[in-house]
């Protein structure tokens, strides 16, 4: 729109658009696969620049429907970032976290919500909960950690 | 508060059963004194009155009671209408905790001395309805036995529509001043706990809305500073998205943050692109109300389309002109479809590379809000096309 420069071209995969790449988990050194769920575009166009110059795949979705959809689709997501409210989905991140969790249990699960704190029996055993906003190289330090443990 | 049962006599009203009985003991002692009287005036015939300091006695002691038993009277008629005026539930305990006389909507009422007929008559503390106020319940008599004044808030009544009260306990002192009995006044104060409520609730809604501002404010910073070409640029390119922020709330601060209408929400944003030129924009459609969340996508994207016409297109000369139309097509699934189109600008040519302003447009809207959104370059002037199902575009969270 504006005729300033952009930045290069981001690494940045749409979870509907490019189904079964499952061989990518075979290479050792693939970048790992982290699958953002967030319904506000902006925040989830920062937060997949963020992940992607961090040197993950990003694949997106904007509530928990399209999410699992990604999920059942692609055997190589290793770990679900989620916002809890998603108006368009038909439940929120807290449920998407506790379903993933007890249907992908090898994928660890972040929620990141503006709120204050979750109450005693939204979040899955495990899960990590993040608040907004957030330090991006935190997030970046915490994705890499998660991703390493679950590995 | 606190008694669930039915009054067990609802005609009984003040003066309180005690008083009752006090006044009956005096009545009795009148009669007494005149029975006494009579007996004397028969015992000494009237030829041989009774010794003249005898006879006065008799009528002091009479005058005296019916006094006294008048101006009783009268102090129990007014504590009668002071209980009555009081709005209060009022209870007399025993030091033990066991209720004794109570007064509620201005009725006093005393156990029944057996206390068999007097549902109410039981364990104080034990009739809160939560464990935890029973627990307080206990420690307000300890403190009113030691002669403290014990105070805690309690709920009673039903889960779906509890009362709540701010209970004062204290002691009753006996003629030697040690505690006797002990007073307890139960204020309902379920409305103040309601507003209390509230209140506390609009302030982790607001919490929870700042945090969210704040994470979008460090998303529109950050990918300012991602696509900017210069430090200027970038803190030029910022203050005008920030401000076009600041005028999307007042929007919808206008609206009680529940919605605000198109119209108003184009005319916000386009209002600082207009150098107060009036007739440069033209924003024609029905009134429709957006929620929170397309109130501030659709204020950034029209900065953005604004920013970019006043640089490069219509707004950038003084004939130029943006027309903003849109309308709502559909009944139950109803979408809406949204025009820019900018003419009398100079000549167009398509931007090289989609900036902040092209991502925001097209990813936003598109992912946002299950919408699609065609941004064109045509020579005459830049055209964006949109349209989201209105139901997302409506949806009340931030």
């Amino acid at each position: 729109m504006t005729s300033d420069p952009d930045r290069p071209p981001q690494d940045v995969l749409h979870g509907e658009t490019r189904p079964g790449d499952d061989a990518r988990r075979e290479q050792t050194d693939a970048p790992p696969v982290v699958l953002l769920v967030e319904d506000d575009g902006l925040l989830l166009m920062e937060a997949a620049d963020t992940l992607a110059e961090a040197g993950f795949t990003v694949l997106e979705a904007p509530h928990a429907d399209q999410a699992l959809k990604v999920l059942e689709s692609r055997s190589d997501v290793e770990v679900l970032m989620t916002d809890v409210d998603m108006p368009l989905g038909s439940m929120n991140g807290f449920a998407l976290a506790r379903l993933v969790s007890r249907r992908w249990p090898r994928i660890p699960v972040l929620v990141v919500s503006g709120m204050g704190s979750p109450g005693p029996h939204d979040m899955p055993p495990g899960a990590r909960f993040i608040p907004k906003p957030y330090a991006p190289s935190a997030l970046v330090r915490t994705l890499h950690a998660t991703v390493r443990r679950a590995a | 508060m606190v008694v669930h049962d039915t009054d067990p006599d609802p005609r009984a009203g003040p003066p309180a059963g005690g008083e009752l009985a006090r006044q009956r003991a005096l009545r009795d002692e009148i009669a007494r004194l005149r029975a006494l009287l009579r007996e004397a005036r028969q015992a000494s015939p009237a030829e041989t009155p009774p010794p003249a300091r005898t006879r006065p006695d008799w009528e002091v002691r009479l005058a005296t009671a019916e006094e006294l038993n008048a101006r009783l009277q009268a102090s129990e008629a007014f504590t009668a209408r002071l209980l009555a005026a009081s709005r209060d539930a009022i209870q007399v305990l025993t030091l033990d905790g066991t209720v004794q006389w109570r007064c509620e909507d201005g009725r006093a009422t005393t156990a029944d001395q057996s206390g068999t007929g007097t549902p109410w008559a039981t364990s104080w503390a034990t009739s809160w309805p939560d464990p935890t106020d029973r627990v307080a319940a206990d420690l307000a008599l300890a403190a009113a036995r030691a002669g403290r004044t014990g105070r805690f808030r309690a709920a009673s009544g039903p889960a779906e529509a509890p009362r709540w009260w701010d209970v004062v306990v204290s002691a009753i002192q006996g003629a030697d001043g040690t505690p006797e009995r002990l007073l307890a006044v139960s204020r309902d104060v379920t409305e103040a706990y309601r507003a209390e409520e509230q209140q506390a609730l609009l302030m982790q809604e607001m919490a929870h809305r700042v945090k969210n501002t704040l994470a979008l404010v460090q998303a529109v910073a950050a990918q300012t500073l991602r696509s900017a070409t210069s430090l200027e640029a970038a803190t030029e390119a910022f203050n005008g998205r920030l401000m076009a922020l600041a005028d999307a709330h007042d929007v919808l601060i206008r609206g009680a943050w529940a919605e605000a209408d198109l119209a108003a929400v184009v005319a916000g944003a386009m209002a600082p692109h207009l150098d107060g030129v009036p007739d440069r924009c033209t924003a024609t459609g029905p009134a429709v109300a957006l929620g929170p969340r397309a109130v501030l996508t659709l204020s950034l994207m029209v900065h953005e389309l604004a920013t970019n016409a006043a640089k490069y297109g219509a707004l950038s000369s003084p004939a130029g002109r943006v027309a903003i139309a849109w309308e709502v097509v559909g009944g139950p699934r109803a979408v809406l479809h949204l025009r820019w189109r900018e003419s009398g600008g100079p000549l167009v040519a398509p931007p090289a590379r989609g900036g902040f302003g092209s991502r925001l447009i097209e990813r936003s809207l598109v992912h946002s809000f299950g919408g699609r959104v065609a941004l064109l370059f045509p020579p005459e002037g830049a055209v964006m096309e949109l349209e989201a199902p209105l139901a997302a575009l409506q949806d009340g969270t931030a």
